[in-house]
């Protein structure tokens, strides 16, 4: 029970920063907003004069992007915002608090993780629900379609959470990862589809998409509910996002512990 | 009495790269960089007994924040042995941390975009302690600290006094029967820093919690501590009471005594030197180690000699700690 409620305690964190200032609700609200209206247009604007390109009809294409704006949306909350990034507990060596607590810190970043992906989910479902609505994106072809998805999704959002864990252990070793962040933002966005569907790239793209994590994040369970990735292949793509998640788990656990010998704040 | 906290000969080595000057130099840095060894902490052991405050002194850069990290179970030491409240810290981290409470100084263990109520309940649930004694404690400090004014306040809109109020609150909330506390005080007014020193006199008094405090106000170290350790270059230099420091490092006291005969023969007292002699007016300061304190020198100016008059002059800690630290920078410098 105590278990449960610290863990409760600890996941929200970061969307209880944001609850408590309502105007960075009202940003992501517009901003959501915007993008999805943009996208939209923008798609429905391409597939002006073509029916299908690169294996997707318009509708697929449509729902393909904005189902990624939403998706986006699953891990976008402003942990700078709170102070609370690891590279600002660095900076202002805050982290060491982080090691006085009974609960271990890699504990603590899955807890809140978790905490702000399921707020994140919140939104990111009653977007589509208006969408849904509005009849911008369409719905999965089946019932199976659709539990496939959100297998892929959930797992594509687990080895998300371990890719930025990776960028925020860096600073353990460089104090900051502004850079090696705007290269995962942009890198994730173009390798998981969030710009534009993979299947519009050349196959040397996606082939080397193919040997990193990227792909896995989003792209898979977005074309798995439009569709482009038949149920056939599901498991296969299953079999690939969970390789994906036991790697990448295994090199966090490893960073985790090599980053406690390292924790060496600023001064004296 | 078993020690609160044991430190038995503990060091600590940091291999850190050096950069050459100019611009070949960072170039050739970059290239082949130069690494050196630091020792922040050099074989110190000390001893801290249950329900007393110790203050760690020594200049920046001394190796007192490294020797609590190290008690903590941050820092790993490179070679000797600590016990925290009979866990070796670094070893147990999660068990150590259950014993302990700290505040480093002016960096918040709060969550920034909560209120300070919010973090307390985070703080509870993640140290399971149950919520009457939470709340119960919540009001113990409320009484001292006067937090319930601000206490709904989000952190980023407290001041720093308040903030700090909040952190050693937030670090004691568990019940800790050992607190490390690094320059708690650092940045406070002195209305708040006296309200801090008199619910650190509550806590060890009355609550007989362990308290190593490191700071640079040497009137919170007169009065909190009865005893200190003074590190430098990460090196024990001295561990005794304040008496003990006061008579290690220089003159620390003078006393003046206006003789009701001038022409009165006056020479040196046991232990204490005659400093001048002019006419009527005679100035006496201690003489070595075993000088006595100021006021058995008093005492046994006025028993010996016949006066019309008598002043101490005292030397506060502040310039106690001056002498002390620039004769030890002395003897490392020698050295």
């Amino acid at each position: 029970m105590t278990t449960l409620t610290y863990a409760w305690r600890a996941a929200r964190v970061t969307p209880l920063g944001e609850l408590y200032t309502p105007p960075r609700i009202t940003a992501a609200l517009l901003r959501l907003t915007v993008q999805v209206v943009l996208v939209a247009s923008l798609w429905h604007g391409l597939y002006a004069q073509t029916g299908t390109t690169a294996g997707l009809s318009r509708d697929q294409a449509v729902t393909f992007a904005v189902l990624a704006v939403l998706a986006s949306r699953l891990r976008e909350l402003d942990q700078y915002a709170g102070r609370d990034s690891v590279a600002q507990h660095m900076y202002y060596g805050t982290i060491v608090y982080w090691y006085l607590r009974p609960l271990s810190p890699h504990r603590y970043y899955a807890l809140r993780a978790l905490g702000e992906q399921l707020y994140g989910l919140a939104w990111a479902l009653g977007g589509y629900t208006v969408c849904l609505a509005a009849g911008v994106v369409v719905p999965p072809e089946s019932a199976s379609v659709a539990g496939v998805f959100a297998l892929s999704l959930f797992l594509g959002q687990w080895v998300l959470h371990y890719v930025m864990l990776l960028i925020d252990q860096l600073c353990f070793w460089t104090l900051r990862n502004t850079a090696a962040l705007l290269i995962l933002i942009f890198a994730q966005n173009l390798m998981s589809g969030v710009y534009a569907p993979l299947w519009y790239f050349p196959h040397w793209f996606l082939t080397l998409s193919s040997f990193l994590p990227f792909q896995a994040t989003l792209n898979v369970p977005l074309s798995l509910y439009v569709g482009r990735i038949p149920l056939s292949e599901a498991g296969f793509q299953l079999g690939v996002q969970a390789g994906w998640l036991v790697a990448l788990r295994f090199l966090t656990r490893f960073l985790w512990r090599r980053a406690a010998r390292r924790v060496v704040s600023q001064g004296g | 009495m078993t020690a609160s906290i044991e430190v038995r000969g503990l060091s600590r080595t940091f291999h850190t790269t050096v950069r050459r000057p100019g611009f070949t130099g960072v170039l050739r840095s970059l290239v082949n960089p130069e690494r050196v060894e630091k020792h922040a902490v050099s074989d110190i052991s000390f001893d801290v007994a249950p329900g007393e405050l110790l203050a760690l002194l020594g200049p920046n850069g001394a190796g007192k924040s490294t020797t609590i990290k190290m008690l903590t179970g941050i820092l790993t030491p490179t070679s000797g042995e600590a016990r925290v409240a009979g866990v070796v810290p670094y070893r147990e981290r999660e068990r150590n941390a259950r014993n302990i409470g700290a505040v480093f100084g002016q960096r918040t263990q709060l969550w920034w975009d909560l209120p300070v109520r919010e973090s307390f309940s985070i703080l509870r649930d993640i140290y399971e302690v149950p919520k009457a004694e939470h709340a119960a404690r919540l009001r113990e400090f409320d009484e001292l600290l006067e937090l319930s004014s601000f206490w709904d306040t989000r952190v980023r809109h407290l001041s720093l006094g308040q903030r700090v109020r909040c952190d050693l609150a937030a670090a004691l909330l568990h019940d800790p029967p050992v607190v490390f506390l690094d320059e708690p005080t650092i940045g406070m007014d002195v209305v708040v820093k006296e309200q801090v020193r008199e619910f650190l006199r509550y806590q060890v008094a009355e609550r007989g919690r362990t308290v190593l405090l490191t700071t640079h106000d040497m009137t919170e170290v007169e009065r909190l501590a009865e005893r200190v350790v003074l590190v430098n270059h990460g090196r024990l230099v001295l561990d005794g009471t304040l008496d003990e420091v006061r008579r290690g490092f220089g003159s620390t006291w003078q006393v003046r005594a206006t003789l009701a005969d001038p022409h009165t023969p006056v020479g040196p007292l046991p232990g204490i030197a005659l400093v001048s002699h002019d006419g009527p007016q005679v100035v006496f300061g201690p003489d070595g180690p075993a000088a006595p304190t100021v006021h058995q020198a008093l005492k046994l100016v006025i028993e010996r000699y016949e006066v019309t008059g008598v002043a101490v002059d005292e030397a506060d800690l502040e310039d106690v700690m001056r002498a002390a630290y620039a004769e030890v920078r002395a003897k490392a410098e020698a050295a």
